[in-house]
């Protein structure tokens, strides 16, 4: 057990936070002696996901300009289930293209792990929040800054690792991966709207034909 | 027997409860019932008034008298305060002294054309004489005393001038609607000008645009604009700034003024211009002052869509001011931060409704609603609700916050729905410290700000009564920690004082 309680801490915490203050090193260790995990990416995104409702129900009163009766819970978790998947996807792709060295298992590792730090300063600073006046607000607004900016810094030092980048090919794979996670997004528009359109003409043709005999 | 009585009664009073319920924007924006603020109290029509009219455009209340102006039978009416006819004027002498100054013996009375507004003080009546392309001062004898045809801006044509080679774009003065201030200033609101609110002196001479919105172009449209060759440009909508449709001057001097909505305005078709000519309208509400929040966009035929189009606003005590919408027949109060008060008016060709609403003015504490289709004056009175609101808002004004409290105390029972009542007890509730208690309603009233006072106070004293309790709890933990690292340092043989 406390070995089993060890493991954990040393695959959720220590070793998320060492990629965090020595991006090389660590994402070493975590491409070529495997110590990234498949499932604790996956575990970090599910409580994204979990953060982003828990964010907009418990946000203290003095910021929080969210209706409590329009949350959707399945929206929040799809919105974020559809984030990483349009930036790996997209990010695979590019990255393909440009002769990186990793797969999309790692792509998707990183992106996982990049969520580490807005997990571990989102909560309590979410809590916090409620314990804070307007003027004091600042106090969350620059550990969420400092949050978004921890995470923005370990996706950034992730691709540029596992694709074994420059500096400049990296900013380079990122613009790219934007582009063309907007052209899923417009294809993906562009699919459901033609779609909504065949499924109208149908019924059209079948409430004609339905009046007619 | 008795079913069918019930079958009756039923019969007879549904029509009574489907009258259109009043509503209330809530914080979240959605449409609340809510108890009407003002409601019908009596009409006055052109039969009672014993006249024809044709198109009634315009009224102002001046004292205890009813001044309107019909661009149909080009006539000037003044009602008492009983709502008796007092005079009916079409064609007004000259004063002897206007005459002596033009240098002319016009002996003709002077007759209007579709005048289309009217404002009167205490120099004088002065009236859109639009027809004539000019605005008409008379005295409170209905003598002409000067008339002004000319304003001295590249705008505009002089009089009888005819747009020739040179002055295309130039156009004719035609006022739609005045308004003047105690120094005889007047505020006049033309077609086609969107320059913004004439200011002509007293005697005639043009002073300046008054109110003026500068288009704001985002960085987009700036690049894209530099782009664009010059027929491209001449093919694009033409930006045009904010087309006044009403102003009313309060006794401050302030003009408060409604505009059409357009895209780059959507949020402010109310201003209170100062006399710097600065918008310093409060919009501390939760929504900004603008009729309708919720409306339905894009043609259809089953709903009025589109943003409320203001065409009127009165003030009144405590800088509670209400704007007329002819678009939905609707009347919007509000007060001097910008919060929503009640909504009124109905629309329909009952006596009680309206369905072309052109002009309001307050009467005392009544509002006038003049109704150009069914050439009507309807009154709307406040009701117990509504007189309990401006109660609270005029002790709130006073600074009488434990008196404020009682009427909001009042105002919540008869209409739980009403969120800013619960801010107002909030704030007695602030000053009496009971702090808890405060945090309570400005939650229910969506007031951060107060809501944040509130707190701060409610936190730290319970942080300066627990401090030793905290102080020592941290301490104590803190310590426990240490030690506990210490004995297990010293239990695996290690030393504390050098790191091995």
């Amino acid at each position: 057990m406390k070995t089993k309680l060890k493991m954990f801490y040393q695959h959720y915490v220590r070793f998320p936070s060492y990629i965090l203050f020595h991006p090389f090193d660590g994402y070493e260790e975590f491409k070529r002696y495997n110590q990234g995990k498949f499932r604790v990416a996956i575990v970090f995104i599910l409580i994204y996901a979990y953060f982003q409702i828990f964010s907009y129900q418990n946000l203290g009163f003095l910021i929080n300009n969210n209706n409590p009766l329009m949350l959707n819970s399945l929206q929040e978790i799809f919105s974020v289930f559809l984030l990483v998947f349009l930036f790996t996807v997209g990010n695979w792709s590019v990255t393909t293209l440009m002769e990186g060295k990793g797969s999309y298992r790692e792509i998707f590792m990183v992106t996982g792990y990049s969520l580490f730090p807005l997990l571990f300063i989102g909560f309590p600073a979410v809590v916090l929040s409620n314990f804070l006046t307007l003027e004091e607000m600042a106090l969350y607004q620059l550990s969420m800054f400092i949050a978004y900016f921890c995470a923005a810094w370990m996706l950034f030092m992730g691709i540029l690792n596992i694709h074994q980048y420059g500096l400049f090919k990296t900013i380079l794979a990122f613009i790219a991966t934007f582009v063309s996670m907007s052209v899923m997004m417009f294809v993906g528009l562009l699919f459901f709207d033609l779609i909504q359109q065949i499924i109208s003409f149908i019924s059209s043709i079948y409430e004609e034909i339905n009046l007619r005999y | 027997m008795r079913q069918k009585l019930t079958l009756l009664i039923v019969l007879m009073i549904t029509p009574l409860l489907m009258a259109a319920s009043s509503y209330n924007y809530s914080y979240w924006g959605e449409v609340i019932h809510s108890a009407p603020g003002m409601t019908f109290a009596t009409y006055v029509d052109a039969e009672q008034l014993g006249v024809s009219l044709a198109s009634p455009e315009d009224l102002v209340v001046y004292q205890d008298d009813i001044f309107m102006v019909d661009s149909g039978t080009h006539m000037l009416y003044v009602i008492d305060e009983t709502f008796q006819l007092k005079d009916a004027k079409s064609s007004f002498n000259f004063t002897q002294s206007y005459l002596d100054a033009e240098d002319i013996n016009q002996i003709n009375p002077l007759t209007l054309n579709t005048p289309s507004g009217v404002d009167v003080t205490d120099s004088g009546i002065f009236i859109a004489d639009t027809g004539n392309y000019r605005i008409v001062k008379l005295n409170h004898d209905f003598e002409v005393i000067d008339i002004f045809d000319y304003i001295e801006d590249d705008t505009f044509l002089a009089p009888r001038e005819s747009a020739t080679e040179g002055n295309e774009d130039k156009i004719y003065f035609e006022p739609k609607k005045i308004t003047v201030d105690v120094t005889d200033r007047m505020y006049v609101i033309a077609k086609n000008v969107y320059e913004g609110i004439l200011e002509i002196n007293y005697d005639g001479s043009f002073n300046r645009y008054t109110g003026v919105n500068p288009i704001k172009l985002t960085p987009f449209e700036i690049f894209s604009r530099s782009l664009m060759t010059e027929e491209q440009l001449a093919q694009l909508q033409l930006f045009l700034p904010t087309e006044y449709t009403n102003a009313s001057i309060d006794d401050r001097n302030f003009i408060y003024a409604t505009s059409k909505v357009s895209e780059n305005n959507a949020e402010n078709p109310i201003q209170l211009i100062n006399p710097k000519g600065v918008d310093v309208i409060k919009r501390n509400g939760y929504f900004p002052p603008m009729g309708d929040v919720q409306y339905i966009e894009g043609s259809n035929s089953y709903v009025i869509e589109g943003p409320s189009t203001l065409v009127d606003i009165a003030s009144t005590k405590d800088g509670i001011y209400t704007v007329l919408d002819q678009k939905r027949s609707r009347l919007f109060t509000y007060d001097s931060e910008g919060n929503l008060l009640y909504i009124d008016g109905d629309e329909g060709k009952q006596v009680d409704k309206f369905s072309e609403g052109v002009a309001i003015g307050y009467f005392k504490d009544d509002l006038l609603v003049l109704d150009r289709k069914t050439k009507t004056i309807i009154v709307y009175r406040l009701t117990e609700f509504g007189a309990y609101v401006n109660e609270a808002i005029h002790y709130h004004n006073e600074g009488m916050f434990e008196e404020a409290a009682q009427v909001w105390k009042k105002v919540v029972k008869m209409n739980s729905n009403y969120e800013i009542a619960y801010n107002g007890i909030g704030k007695l509730l602030l000053r009496q410290e009971k702090f808890k208690e405060a945090m309570e309603y400005f939650k229910l009233g969506h007031d951060q700000y107060y809501y944040s006072k509130a707190y701060k106070e409610y936190r730290n004293a319970i942080l300066k009564d627990n401090f030793g309790i905290i102080m020592g709890s941290i301490v104590f933990v803190s310590g426990t920690f240490i030690g506990l690292k210490i004995r297990s340092t010293y239990k695996k043989g290690g030393s504390i004082l050098y790191e091995d």
